[in-house]
C-alpha cells in the first residue's frame, strides 16, 4: 500500500498552524509539480489520514494544542508508511532527537534552502530514485 | 508747650532757641547721626536754657547692671571717665540710683547725700553740689538711661528745670531707642545674611508697582547680577529659563491676588556661568488699602541635588534597559519564532515564482498571490522587529493613554511561542470596564513580560496538563488598573514575599534575578503598586495597580 500510496492525488500534505507559511509551503511543493493538501491544524490532518493514504508530510512542529512531535507519535500507529519531513523555526536537539527516533526524518530549520527541501521531499517520495 | 516757650523767653543767654535746636536734634534722629552727638547736643541744648546748668547723659550697660558714658561736654573728662563702668542700685549717687528705681532722684546736695556716700570726692573735684537726675525710658517702659542736672549750689529744681528734664528725657528716648532698633534690625540681617549664605539661599524684594527689586548679595551672585545692576522685572526675567518664563510669571502673578506663600521649580540662566536649578518660594505683602506693598522671598540653588536626582533617573532608565535586554534574552524563542515564520514565508514564495518562471508556467493568478503572501509577511516581519526595536531602544519613552487589556493581548502575541514551547496555558480574563492608564507602554509592556515569564519559569516543574497561567484584569477602587498575574507553581518564598523584590534575588538559576526589582520601580514611578501573594489554592499571584487616567475617557491605543 505504502508504495502505490506516493502516485495518488494529494498524497503529499503540509500541516503548519501559521497561514502565510502553510501557503508557502504549498505553493512552493506546486512550483515544483507537487499537488499538495494542507491542514492549519494537527487535528483535522489526522482525521484525513485516517482515510486517505498519505505519502509524505510537511509537518511544522510548535502548534497550538497539538505539537508535531504527537503528530509523529501518532503517525507510528495511524499510519506507518508515510514519510515525514519537519519544518521548525526553533532548532531544538530534544526535538530533532525525539523526532528521528519515531523514524526516518528529514528536519528543516525555518528559513530553508528550497533545493534542498525539495531534494528531499523528492527522495521521500522515491526513495529508490536518489539523485 | 506754652511754658517750654516761657523756659526760652526767660533765658537771655540762651544760645539757641528751644524749638529750633528740638527741631534740628529730631531731624539729626531721623538722619541716623551717631547716638553719641544727639545726645551730646541734647545736653547743649538744655544747658543752654538756664544759666550755670551742668547737663550729662548716662546709657544704661546691655547687662543692665551698669552705666555707660552717653554724653557730658561740660563736665571734666575725668569724671565721665570715673562714671563709665559703674554700678546701679540703691545707692549709686542720683543716675545709678534713678536707673536702679526707674524714677526721679533729686538729691540737693552731694556732700551730704547718703546716695553719694561713694563718690563724694569725685563730685567734689568737680565742684557740684545738686545732682538731680531723671530716668530715661523706652516706648516699653524699659530703662535706657538717665538724664543728669548739675549744680554748683545746693538746691532742688524748679518748675522749669523740670520741664527741661522731661523734654530731655523724651527725645533722648527717641534717639537711644532707634539707635538700638538699627542695632538689632543690623545683626538680624547679618544673621540671616549667615543662614542664608550657608544655605544657599538668595532674598530678594520685589517691588511691582515701582517696577523695581532689592536682593541680597548671594542672590545677585546666583543671578548673576553686579552689586550696582539695578533691578527690574524685565532684567529678573531675563534670568529665567525660557522654558519657565510663562511660569514664573503666572505664579507671580497668583501671588498678588492671594494670601499664601508660592513655591515654584525654575531655572536660572546667568549671562556667564552655568544654569542653575532653584526653588523660588515668596509671599505678597498689602498694605491696610489692600495694595500691594511687595513680594519678598527667597531663592534656594537646588542644581546639585537636582542633579544627583537626574543621575538617579539615569541609572534606573539604565537599569530598565538593561533588564528589557535582558529580557529580549529570555524571549529569543519567541522573537526567532516571530521573524522566522514570515521570512520562511517570504523565502518559500520566492523560490516557488522563480520555479514558475523557470518551468514557463506563469499563472497570474498564482503570482498575484506569491506577491502578496510575500508583502504580508514582510509587514509581519516588520513588526516583530519593531517590537524588539522598542524593547531594546534606550532612553525614556513618552506616557500615552493606554488600555491596559489591549496591551496585554499584544504582549501574549509576543511571547506566544515561548508558551507553546514550554507547554503552557494561559488563561485571560479581562473586565471590560478597565479604566484606561496614563503610562508608557514599552516600559508596562516590560512588566508584563516580567510577570509573564516568572510565572512560566514557576510551573515549568510541573506536568504539562498542569502549566496554567491566567492572567486577569479589574477594575479597582481609587479607581485604578489592576492587572494580575497567577500561577499554579510553588508559590512564594517562605521567608517573606516582599524578598522577591530584592535585587539579585532569584530562585531561578539563571537570569539577572533584578527584573522584578525594575518592574516594581518602574510601575511605582507611574505612582502605581507592585506586589506579591500566595494565591488561594496554591501557586501565586503578581498583581500591579496603576491609578485611572483622570478626566480623559478616550484611549489612544487599543
Amino acid at each position: 500500500v505504502g508504495v502505490s500510496a506516493r502516485s495518488e492525488k494529494a498524497a503529499v500534505c503540509v500541516v503548519d498552524d501559521d497561514p502565510l507559511v502553510l501557503n508557502s509551503l504549498q505553493l512552493l511543493l506546486a512550483s515544483d509539480g507537487i499537488a499538495a493538501r494542507s491542514f492549519n491544524n494537527a487535528e483535522t490532518f489526522l482525521a484525513h489520514i485516517q482515510m486517505h493514504p498519505v505519502a509524505l508530510v510537511v509537518l511544522d512542529i510548535w502548534m497550538e494544542r497539538m505539537t508535531g512531535l504527537e503528530v509523529l507519535a501518532r503517525l507510528c500507529t495511524l499510519s506507518p508508511q508515510t514519510r515525514a519531513i519537519v519544518v521548525t523555526a526553533r532548532d531544538d536537539l530534544a526535538v530533532r532527537a525525539t523526532a528521528m527516533a519515531r523514524g526516518p526524518v528529514a528536519f528543516f530549520i525555518k528559513p530553508f534552502n528550497d533545493e534542498k527541501f525539495l531534494a528531499a521531499v523528492h527522495d521521500a517520495l522515491d526513495p529508490a530514485t536518489k539523485s | 508747650m506754652k511754658e517750654q516757650h516761657k523756659i526760652g523767653d526767660e533765658d537771655h543767654k540762651k544760645k539757641e532757641p528751644f524749638y529750633a535746636g528740638q527741631g534740628r536734634i529730631l531731624e539729626m534722629i531721623a538722619a541716623s547721626a551717631p547716638l553719641e552727638d544727639i545726645l551730646a547736643r541734647i545736653v547743649v541744648l538744655m544747658e543752654a536754657q538756664a544759666d550755670g546748668l551742668r547737663c550729662s547723659i548716662l546709657l544704661l550697660s546691655n547687662d543692665g547692671k551698669h552705666v555707660r558714658h552717653g554724653a557730658a561736654p561740660s563736665l571734666p573728662e575725668a569724671y565721665a571717665k570715673a562714671v563709665d563702668g559703674l554700678p546701679i542700685g540703691p545707692r549709686a549717687g542720683s543716675c545709678g540710683t534713678s536707673m536702679y528705681l526707674r524714677k526721679p532722684v533729686v538729691v540737693t546736695d552731694v556732700l551730704t547725700d547718703p546716695l553719694w556716700a561713694d563718690y563724694r570726692d569725685l563730685a567734689k573735684g568737680c565742684g557740684l553740689r545738686a545732682c538731680w537726675s531723671t530716668p530715661i525710658l523706652s516706648s516699653r517702659g524699659d530703662v535706657l538711661g538717665s538724664f543728669a542736672m548739675y549744680r554748683q549750689e545746693s538746691r532742688g529744681p524748679n518748675a522749669e528745670e523740670m520741664r527741661l528734664a522731661k523734654a530731655a528725657t523724651q527725645i533722648a528716648s527717641i534717639a537711644i531707642e532707634r539707635q538700638q532698633d538699627h542695632v538689632m534690625l543690623r545683626e538680624r540681617e547679618a544673621r540671616i545674611s549667615l543662614v542664608a549664605e550657608s544655605a544657599d539661599l538668595a532674598f530678594w524684594v520685589l517691588y511691582p508697582e515701582q517696577n523695581t527689586a532689592w536682593m541680597s548679595e548671594k542672590g545677585r551672585a546666583m543671578y548673576g547680577f553686579t552689586l550696582q545692576e539695578p533691578l527690574t522685572a524685565v532684567s529678573l526675567m531675563s534670568r529665567i529659563h525660557p522654558d519657565e518664563q510663562a511660569a514664573v510669571r503666572a505664579a507671580f502673578e497668583q501671588a498678588q491676588a492671594s494670601q499664601q506663600t508660592f513655591e515654584i521649580e525654575h531655572r536660572i540662566v546667568p549671562p556667564y556661568g552655568k544654569t542653575r536649578w532653584v526653588i523660588v518660594r515668596g509671599r505678597c505683602l498689602w498694605d491696610e488699602h489692600g495694595n500691594v506693598l511687595e513680594i519678598i522671598g527667597v531663592t534656594i540653588d537646588v542644581s546639585a541635588q537636582k542633579h544627583s536626582d537626574l543621575q538617579l533617573q539615569l541609572q534606573r532608565e539604565e537599569l530598565a534597559h538593561l533588564s528589557r535586554i535582558a529580557l529580549i534574552g529570555e524571549m529569543t524563542a519567541s522573537l526567532g519564532h516571530e521573524l522566522n515564520q514570515p521570512l520562511t514565508a517570504i523565502a518559500n514564495n520566492a523560490a516557488a515564482a522563480r520555479r514558475f518562471f523557470d518551468r514557463g508556467q506563469i499563472d497570474s493568478e498564482i503570482l498575484k498571490q506569491l506577491l502578496g503572501d510575500i508583502a504580508a509577511a514582510s509587514h509581519r516581519a516588520g513588526e516583530v522587529i519593531n517590537v524588539i526595536r522598542g524593547l531594546a531602544r534606550k532612553g525614556k519613552s513618552t506616557r500615552i493613554l493606554l488600555n491596559l487589556n489591549a496591551l496585554i493581548a499584544d504582549t501574549l502575541r509576543l511571547v506566544h511561542s515561548d508558551i507553546l514551547i514550554r507547554e503552557t496555558t494561559i488563561v485571560t480574563e479581562f473586565d471590560p470596564g478597565l479604566p484606561d492608564v496614563q503610562a508608557a507602554p514599552v516600559q508596562i509592556q516590560q512588566v508584563l513580560l516580567n510577570l509573564i515569564m516568572n510565572a512560566l519559569d514557576a510551573v515549568s516543574e510541573l506536568s504539562p496538563a498542569q502549566r496554567r497561567i491566567v492572567l486577569s484584569t479589574r477594575r479597582e477602587n481609587g479607581p485604578c488598573a489592576e492587572v494580575s498575574v497567577r500561577d499554579f507553581g510553588p508559590g512564594l518564598p517562605v521567608d517573606g514575599s516582599d524578598k522577591v523584590f530584592d535585587h539579585f534575588f532569584s530562585t531561578k538559576a539563571e537570569g539577572m534575578g533584578m527584573g522584578l526589582t525594575i518592574a516594581r520601580s518602574i510601575v511605582e514611578s507611574h505612582s502605581g503598586t507592585l506586589g506579591a501573594e500566595d494565591a488561594e489554592g496554591g501557586g501565586a499571584r503578581f498583581f500591579f495597580r496603576l491609578p485611572a487616567a483622570q478626566g480623559l475617557l478616550v484611549s489612544e491605543a487599543a
